[in-house]
């Protein structure tokens, strides 16, 4: 709350502005009323003589020299003319509204937006992504509604209230009450009703996404619903939920036709009060005609609109707040990987890396890495081998500094990476993920994603080295076609040739695959392990793999077992020893088909 | 290179649906059919509608009498009786006001649910092809806002574009009764109010539909930066993305300035427009009062002013009304369109129930095209003989998937025959021949609930014991017990609470559970670890038994043991034969077999 009363006074200029155009619009508003009032009166007055005077402003009266149709003219020109400065004044105001609101919002997004970009990957890791997208889409507009929806607003309507009532007083105090009388009840009842009927829409809205959310999965698992001829059930199923929409809804209905008459005829009230009171005080001679009743209706309409405000500033104030708590909660997550004060500097690098005695736990009860010490000497190529869950991952995202190791360091060329700036580190180390994440984007623009100011040609030859080339200029517009638009669905093993192209291109000593074949048909898995031998030149190269192929053409072999380095060393050797790799070979050759107490032994070495 | 302008994400630009569409006589006429289960409610409605057009000018008129008599005449009773008569009539509107808001409210949601459901049933009825072509976002969209702006037309625009028309004309009315002259000068008036509002309206609905536009921008790119969140860190483009993001929401803020710049105009235009009635209305209006020639009352000029209020006000109404019946229009037409996408085919009249199947499938000289002029399959001919396994490799692309998609009856065959037990499939009743049918599909598709109930959605009626039966059967009652709250565990959205193994094993089960004489598998391409698979493997050698099966395979082993393999390429057999006799034959198989090996 505090934080957000800070976002106000950070806009205070704006706001003060917003507010005083409106308190102008609402007196000149007044004034047009004020005036016609009077014209009103006049006519009566001319008319019959016995009624009052008209009530002229500051006591100025009209010189008696003016003719009646004159005066009249005069009138008319002073509500037109101020009507002419309340329209103008009104499009000024909307435009100044509108700019205070998008300003906060383009600010908000953005600051929400910049922080996201450098939040740690753990912080992905705990929050789901449409939650996160909801907070720079949806809830910005939440906090934004604080401070013009509440904040302004409430002090709009509370002066305008103030200012109406103080205009209806001066003309007639006992009327005045009267008319306001059933107000705090109006209040209470459209606030009650508020509270009452919004936890209704919301399980609307709950039913209905479940509804949603099973013909979703009906269309996703269509096949499965044809399959097993559940089409009648399936049918069934809808029905009864569509059911159930329709039976919250009709609660629903119900209660909103008997709310709104309801709070129409307290109006309606008002006015026949006016109409007795008023019409009574008019005979009287108590209450002129036009500045007393007729302008006394139009306030009483305005008057309640006011007071509908009320309400939804009431519920705005829930929204805005559970909505900032959430914009808050992501500006306040503290970014876990930061660059030291004074990084120091690599030489352009060779690319030798050490981890020493590194551990790590993505939570601490559950140690996923433990006690690995190895070095790399620049340009040797290493493939970690290892059972699903032992830690293959983990280790490689170490060296870009993408989780920070609970215990232990990592040196690339002999110097401490939490001793680098992060960007500097990064540009060193390029890296292709299991599944790797195009974006929307033109085939060159990703390839280029690490490297925006690459070169036509340097992208032509990463995409060559990579091995993409021949498929990309398949492609309808070529390195020019957009991913994933109509018609361009790239095929798993297209995608990883594209990251690895991308990943060359940043020219950096280290790179490091993470299982690049994992996702892909066996008969493309070929295709992507012959773009990584072409890579791995001049790189000192980290692959997550199980092809024994790939395993034998690299220089070292790491094997993890339970976040443990078990085995490390060239390839041939491992292999002559008993363990984890042997057992891997004697799996792939005797292919997995063969006996299944003689695997499950294998399994076990 | 690059004439793209530089940015995270680029929208698809997806045929755009269209946004609104010219009253349709054909569309409104089907839509009122809608509301005949309802005929009662909707005759009520319309006798409603019609008494609260005439409540409304009524009580502005009470007021004016009231002003124009008792009061101007100072006459206290009279006051007094004015005031009774106000809330009497006042009290029987917002009766009426009651029924003509629930009633209006249920007629739509009627409507609106009667569609649902005829929606969703025709979606079932429809076949694949139709699912492979339409997004699913389509699909939703037809269920919910279509479907709610075809409400907003049934339940809004016809009614309240009668009630304020009828408004309209009695305020017109009741002002050329109070004073003719005035009246002829708001009727100049009114077309310049329409012009007025037609204008910017049409401004405005384009402004909204490119703020819409350029949020789904916003939103896309946001989606695609929070998912590629690692990707873009680990290539420290962090700095570059936030300075792309900024643009695009200031260029985003920049549609609803435009958008407020246009209400910014039009509303004070719609306010000057009353205050210049008012100064014509003091001027015209009080020369005539004045002018002792003229039969004119100061109460008349009162009674104008209030009628000239519900006189003006339906025209902005009914201007958003017909923007609105455009945009109901639109939605019904796509509605409809959906509802009359007919099936790819129905079966024909002749069609017979399957009580029981042997399992023999035969295709004969089967030709397959998803789209004319392209042949994914060409003169397929196969025999699967009850109880075998065929073992189909290949290719992506060769036509695997397309020979289990005929057998499973998602297709029908552009040429051939694939004939089931000596008869052709065609003469089937497809509802039938698909519950001898076990299907599993590539992504191991489950739906949200728990094990249990995933399992048993193949045949919601099995008992727990029959469940925990197949299960056993399997042999992966373990796998399942130690889950954390073993069958009862909830799967999550897609299966995603379990793995990938796991997650093969529920379809198993589920497949089994119906005890199917022909099985049909898309083996996942991906790995799983060797605990598990040796547990599917297990498992499919279980379920294969005795059942003719058709397997797009990705395991060595499932193919090594098919009785009959065959090789496709480009949608046709070019090898075909066991294990053994394939690789004696230095063909396709061979190389495609060591590339399995990783050799």
């Amino acid at each position: 709350m505090r934080r957000l009363l800070g976002l106000v006074w950070e806009y205070r200029s704006r706001c003060l502005l917003v507010l005083v155009q409106q308190l102008l619009l609402v007196s000149i508003g007044l004034a047009i009323l004020g005036f016609s009032g009077i014209g009103i009166d006049f006519i009566r007055f001319r008319l019959d003589p016995t009624a009052n005077d008209p009530s002229w402003l500051f006591g100025i009266h009209p010189p008696a020299s003016l003719s009646d149709m004159a005066i009249l003219a005069t009138i008319a020109a002073v509500v037109l003319g101020l009507a002419i400065l309340h329209a103008a004044l009104r499009l000024w105001a909307t435009l100044s509204a509108s700019r205070l609101a998008q300003t906060i919002i383009v600010d908000l997004r953005v600051r929400v937006y910049e922080k996201l970009q450098w939040l740690g990957f753990s912080y992905f890791d705990q929050n789901n992504s449409s939650s996160l997208i909801n907070r720079v889409a949806g809830d910005v507009y939440a906090v934004r509604t604080f401070v013009d929806g509440v904040m302004v607003e409430m002090i709009i309507v509370f002066l305008s209230l103030v200012i109406y009532t103080a205009y209806m007083a001066s003309i007639h105090v006992m009327l005045t009450f009267a008319c306001l009388a059933t107000t705090p009840l109006l209040w209470t009842l459209a606030i009650r009703f508020s509270r009452m009927i919004r936890p209704m829409y919301l399980e609307t809205r709950e039913r209905m996404d479940q509804m949603v959310r099973d013909v979703v999965e009906n269309v996703q698992g269509v096949a499965v619903v044809k399959g097993c001829a559940q089409q009648k059930a399936q049918i069934e199923k809808f029905r009864q939920s569509n059911n159930h929409i329709r039976e919250q809804q009709h609660e629903i209905f119900w209660r909103i036709s008997m709310f709104q008459p309801t709070m129409g005829m307290l109006t309606h009230l008002n006015r026949a009060v006016l109409l007795g009171f008023g019409g009574y005080l008019v005979a009287q001679g108590q209450l002129p005609l036009g500045v007393g009743l007729v302008a006394f209706a139009r306030l009483l309409q305005q008057f309640s609109e006011q007071v509908g405000q009320v309400t939804n500033i009431a519920n705005r104030i829930q929204t805005s707040l559970a909505g900032a708590e959430r914009v808050f909660q992501v500006l306040d997550a503290p970014i876990e990987i930061r660059s030291p004060a004074q990084p120091r500097h690599l030489i352009r690098s060779c690319g030798s890396v050490a981890f020493e005695g590194i551990s790590f736990a993505y939570n601490q009860d559950r140690p996923v890495l433990e006690g690995i010490d190895f070095s790399i000497e620049p340009g040797q190529s290493v493939s970690i081998v290892g059972p699903t869950g032992s830690g293959k991952s983990t280790l490689l995202s170490l060296i870009p500094r993408l989780y920070d190791p609970t215990g232990g360091r990592v040196l690339i060329d002999g110097t401490d990476i939490r001793e680098l700036h992060i960007d500097e580190l990064r540009r060193h180390v390029s890296m292709v993920f299991q599944e790797s994440f195009l974006f929307s984007n033109t085939v060159a623009a990703n390839i280029a994603f690490g490297n925006p100011q690459a070169t036509q040609q340097q992208t032509f030859e990463a995409a060559k080295l990579a091995a993409a080339t021949p498929f990309i200029t398949r492609l309808s517009d070529g390195f020019d076609t957009i991913i994933g638009e109509h018609g361009c669905d790239l095929s798993g093993g297209e995608r990883q040739r594209i990251a690895i192209a991308r990943a060359l291109l940043m020219n950096s000593p280290i790179l490091l695959l993470d299982d690049p074949t994992a996702a892909v048909d066996p008969e493309t898995e070929h295709e992507i392990l012959q773009a990584v031998d072409e890579a791995k030149h001049n790189r000192t190269t980290f692959l997550v793999t199980h092809r024994l192929s790939a395993i034998r053409r690299s220089d070292l072999v790491l094997v993890l077992l339970d976040g443990q380095v078990a085995q490390f060393g060239p390839p041939e050797e491992l292999l002559d020893q008993d363990g984890y790799l042997r057992s891997l070979l004697s799996a792939q050759v005797e292919d997995l088909g063969g006996p299944l107490d003689e695997r499950r032994l294998a399994f076990q070495n | 290179m690059s004439n793209v302008a530089p940015s995270i994400t680029h929208l698809a630009k997806d045929e755009r649906e269209i946004h609104q569409r010219p009253l349709d006589w054909k569309i409104i006429n089907r839509l009122l059919r809608y509301t005949r289960p309802y005929a009662a409610r909707r005759t009520w409605l319309l006798v409603i509608v019609v008494v609260r057009s005439l409540q409304l000018p009524a009580l502005a008129a009470t007021i004016a009498a009231a002003i124009k008599g008792p009061i101007q005449a100072g006459n206290s009773a009279g006051v007094t009786w004015a005031v009774v008569g106000f809330l009497a009539l006042a009290v029987s509107t917002q009766i009426v006001a009651h029924f003509r808001q629930r009633l209006a409210l249920e007629l739509g949601e009627s409507v609106v649910h009667d569609l649902r459901n005829e929606l969703f049933a025709h979606l079932q009825r429809l076949q694949m092809k139709f699912y492979v072509s339409t997004k699913l976002g389509r699909i939703i969209s037809r269920l919910t806002s279509d479907v709610e702006n075809v409400r907003v037309g049934v339940q809004e625009v016809m009614f309240v574009a009668m009630v304020q028309s009828g408004q309209m004309l009695m305020a017109a009315l009741f002002m050329l009764w109070y004073d003719w002259a005035l009246f002829l000068v708001v009727l100049g008036l009114a077309p310049v109010l329409a012009g007025i509002n037609h204008y910017f309206r049409r401004k405005l609905s384009k402004a909204h539909r490119a703020v819409q536009e350029s949020f789904s921008r916003v939103t896309a790119t946001l989606a695609e930066s929070i998912n590629g969140i690692r990707t873009t860190q680990a290539y420290g483009r962090q700095a570059r993305n936030a300075e792309l993001f900024r643009d695009l929401a200031e260029d985003h803020a920049g549609y609803h300035y435009e958008i407020a710049s246009i209400h910014g105009r039009l509303l004070p235009l719609l306010d000057m427009n009353s205050h210049f009635f008012i100064a014509i209305l003091l001027l015209l209006g009080g020369f005539r009062v004045l002018n002792p020639a003229i039969d004119a009352s100061l109460g008349d000029l009162i009674g104008f002013f209030l009628m000239a209020g519900l006189f003006f006000s339906p025209l902005t109404m009914l201007g958003l009304l017909y923007t609105q019946a455009l945009t109901s229009m639109a939605a019904a037409e796509r509605v409809f369109g959906l509802l009359d996408t007919p099936p790819d085919w129905d079966d024909p009249p002749t069609a017979i129930d399957v009580p029981s199947v042997c399992g023999r499938v035969e295709f004969r000289n089967v030709s397959f095209e998803y789209l004319p002029g392209t042949q994914v399959l060409q003169n397929i001919s196969l025999v699967a003989k009850p109880g075998q396994t065929v073992a189909l490799v290949g290719h992506t692309g060769s036509g695997k998937t397309t020979v289990t998609n005929l057998v499973a009856k998602f297709y029908l065959p552009t040429s051939g025959v694939v004939m089931v037990d000596d008869r052709d499939l065609v003469q089937w009743k497809t509802k039938s021949w698909q519950q001898h049918l076990g299907i599993m599909v590539q992504h191991s598709f489950l739906f949200s609930g728990t094990v249990m109930e995933n399992i048993r959605f193949s045949r919601p009626r099995a008992s727990d014991r029959e469940v925990h039966d197949v299960v056993e059967q399997l042999n992966c009652m373990d796998v399942f017990r130690r889950l954390p709250d073993g069958f009862q565990t909830q799967v999550g959205e897609r299966g995603s609470n379990l793995s990938l193994g796991q997650r093969q094993l529920v379809c198993f089960a589920r497949s089994l559970l119906t005890d199917p004489k022909v099985l049909i598998l898309d083996e996942a391409s991906s790995s799983v670890d060797t605990l598990t698979e040796m547990h599917i493997q297990q498992a499919l050698r279980q379920l294969l038994k005795g059942r003719t099966s058709f397997v797009v395979a990705h395991r060595l082993s499932t193919i090594r043991e098919a009785d009959q393999i065959l090789v496709l390429d480009e949608g046709q057999i070019v090898e075909r034969g066991t294990h053994t006799e394939l690789l004696a034959n230095q063909g396709a198989y061979r190389e495609l077999y060591h590339r399995f090996q990783g050799g």
